[in-house]
């Protein structure tokens, strides 16, 4: 279990992911109004980057990409490249190839994402 | 007034104010003008408080990078930055918390490395903390919200009037 993060190691906290998978497998966000709202959304009506995460879930649930991508673009593409943090995070990979890890993951990298947040939070709003 | 610095052994000046800040003082340097009694540290005096604050901290040198006989891993990688989790802060609950880990993220992977390893080790906890304040003030919200929900649900109510589900 060492190479488990560090958050899902409480077994309180797998317990609760299950639960959450269960229930947004079983569930479409989209016809229930019982789930949770984007406040961003609900004061200003425009979506935030976040806005789609609950219906794009539900969709890779059920293995519905194409979906997904309709809900939340950014959700889907950044998959992999959450994926791979995870990686470089909790193996030695980042031992192993310290300059592939700076690369994807450094501060130029993280300086792009924040850009690409951003850019993408302005553009699905126009 | 017209400030005189020591540095035990022989004096210096007389210096006015401005001059004073070109000498980078230190709350130790020892001072004396007209109406002291005695040489007294810079930190002791009040008028000189402004002074002392733009003097910046003696530089740290940083750490030896490669004095260890084979590859020292600790020094090779950046402590954690926290960006996948604040990636995910943004996308499933609290943007402003979420974009805060991602810029700590970021100051984590600059200090390391220009050398400042204390600095990103500093950087590293900020993000951690800025990403598990999301994540807490995300899972309060919408139990918060579940209760609002099945309270209403128990009144009779319904939602179907309420915003769209984002």
């Amino acid at each position: 279990m060492r190479t488990l993060p560090q958050i899902f190691k409480p077994p309180l906290l797998l317990l609760l992911l299950l639960v959450l998978a269960v229930i947004y497998f079983a569930l479409d966000p989209a016809g229930f109004s019982f789930f949770p709202k984007c406040p961003f959304y609900w004061l200003t009506g425009y979506k935030c980057p976040g806005c789609g995460s609950q219906r794009a879930v539900h969709d890779l649930l059920h293995l519905n990409f194409r979906g997904a991508f309709h809900e939340n673009p950014l959700l889907v593409i950044s998959i992999p490249y959450i994926l791979g943090g995870f990686a470089f995070d909790y193996t030695n990979l980042s031992q192993r190839i310290p300059r592939v890890r700076k690369t994807l993951y450094g501060k130029t990298a993280i300086i792009l994402v924040v850009i690409i947040v951003i850019a993408y939070w302005i553009l699905r709003n126009i | 007034m017209e400030y005189f610095i020591t540095d035990g052994v022989s004096n210096f000046g007389p210096f006015t104010l401005d001059q004073l800040r070109e000498k980078n003082i230190t709350p130790a340097t020892k001072i004396w003008y007209s109406g002291l009694s005695g040489w007294t540290p810079a930190g002791e005096i009040p008028e000189l408080a402004a002074l002392l604050s733009s003097t910046p901290p003696p530089i740290s040198p940083p750490p030896p990078q490669f004095s260890y006989p084979g590859i020292n891993y600790a020094q090779t990688k950046p402590p954690k930055t926290w960006l996948v989790e604040s990636i995910l802060v943004t996308l499933f609950c609290c943007l402003p918390f979420g974009i805060a880990g991602i810029i700590y993220a970021s100051r984590v992977e600059s200090k390391f490395y220009s050398g400042d390893h204390q600095g990103a080790l500093l950087a590293s906890e900020d993000a951690g903390r800025w990403t598990k304040i999301g994540f807490w003030v995300g899972l309060v919200s919408v139990l918060i919200w579940v209760v609002f929900v099945i309270v209403t649900a128990l009144n009779g109510g319904n939602f179907e009037n309420f915003t769209p589900n984002f």
